[in-house]
């Protein structure tokens, strides 16, 4: 009898044992998988990084030739506008520097406004 | 219940079940402590992810903003050079033109009738403004003569304008670089009316800088206000 017991609780405490294994494993696992958490969770930050900065890239670059073409746009606007001062000027200045010299000798004198003329 | 005992192939029935018990509970705890784990990995990696991508974000918008930032400062400074380059040449221009001016009134002198009427105006003028009783008349010594014959002209036109009387003394101290006219100095030498050409075509300039800029550019379709 007593050797039939202690067969029995033998079976029994393997088994205990094994139902202890498989625990431990599963927790093994959520050990492993929080790992996997942080590991993975930083590749795909990567990836999405990696996409931002592809994007923002493009950007970039598609601006940088806008800047250049509104430099030259600006530049051949301003040759223009620069060219149409300096024909406007050889067009009109000699009728300026004339009207400057007549009035340089036209002479109005006059009585200061608050004085009257002295009757001798 | 039967209270007998049990035998042995009962005994074995029950301890195949016990094990079979024991089993089975383990797998089922296993098998929860797995499902939370599952769930637990995929909130811990949704979080982190959430978090590290606003933070990315965050900073590809700042250097976002800050680049249109840069781009809109670069647009307004290449507007800016370019305006100045045009007021520049304008600039230039004018310039150009009261140079030729100051060449142009060194020939003024040369045409004597006109000169001498000048003169007599300018002269006049001087005293008019001067209001004494005596004047000293410099002049170019070239001029010397001319102006003695228009002094006395202007002190009857004087006369005959405000009624007063001035005597006046004519030197030939001006520069003969000059362009010609009349510089008073009254008779106590505290007032000077400087009445030369030169003078005279500063003073000009100065004056009608906006005639002469529409004159030769035309109007500024900008300006929005005229007193």
């Amino acid at each position: 009898m007593a050797a039939q017991h202690s067969q029995g609780i033998q079976t029994l405490l393997e088994a205990e044992k094994e139902a202890a294994k498989i625990v431990q494993q599963a927790r093994q696992y959520r050990v492993q998988k929080l790992k996997d958490a942080r590991s993975q969770a930083s590749k795909e930050i990567e990836e999405y990084k990696a996409a931002k900065e592809a994007e923002f890239q493009s950007f970039e670059d598609s601006r940088a030739g806008t800047t250049s073409n509104a430099q030259s746009a600006i530049d051949r606007e301003t040759e223009v506008k620069l060219q149409q001062i300096t024909d406007l000027y050889e067009t009109n200045k000699d009728a300026v520097v004339k009207k400057l010299l007549d009035r340089v000798i036209l002479v109005e004198p006059e009585l200061h406004r608050n004085l009257k003329k002295v009757e001798a | 219940m039967s209270t007998r005992a049990l035998n042995d192939e009962e005994v074995l029935a029950e301890m195949g079940k016990m094990v079979a018990f024991i089993k089975q509970e383990a797998l089922e705890k296993a098998r929860e402590i797995k499902v939370k784990a599952d769930e637990e990995f995929a909130i811990e990696k949704a979080k982190l992810v959430k978090q590290e991508q606003q933070a990315i974000d965050a900073q590809h918008e700042k250097k976002r903003k800050a680049a249109e930032v840069a781009q809109k400062i670069a647009q307004s400074n290449l507007t800016n050079k370019s305006r100045l380059k045009l007021l520049h040449r304008r600039e230039e221009h004018i310039q150009d033109l009261f140079s030729t001016g100051r060449t142009s009134i060194l020939t003024l002198a040369q045409d004597q009738g006109r000169y001498r009427q000048f003169l007599e105006g300018v002269i006049v003028q001087g005293f008019l403004q001067l209001l004494e009783p005596a004047a000293t008349l410099h002049a170019r010594k070239s001029d010397v003569s001319i102006v003695e014959q228009a002094a006395s002209n202007a002190a009857a036109v004087y006369k005959q304008i405000s009624g007063r009387v001035v005597d006046f003394k004519v030197e030939g101290t001006l520069s003969n670089d000059g362009a010609g006219g009349i510089k008073l100095i009254s008779g106590t030498q505290r007032i000077t009316v400087d009445n030369t050409l030169d003078e005279r075509l500063r003073l000009l300039e100065d004056r009608m800088l906006p005639e002469i800029r529409k004159d030769v550019f035309g109007v500024n379709p900008n300006r929005k206000f005229y007193t």
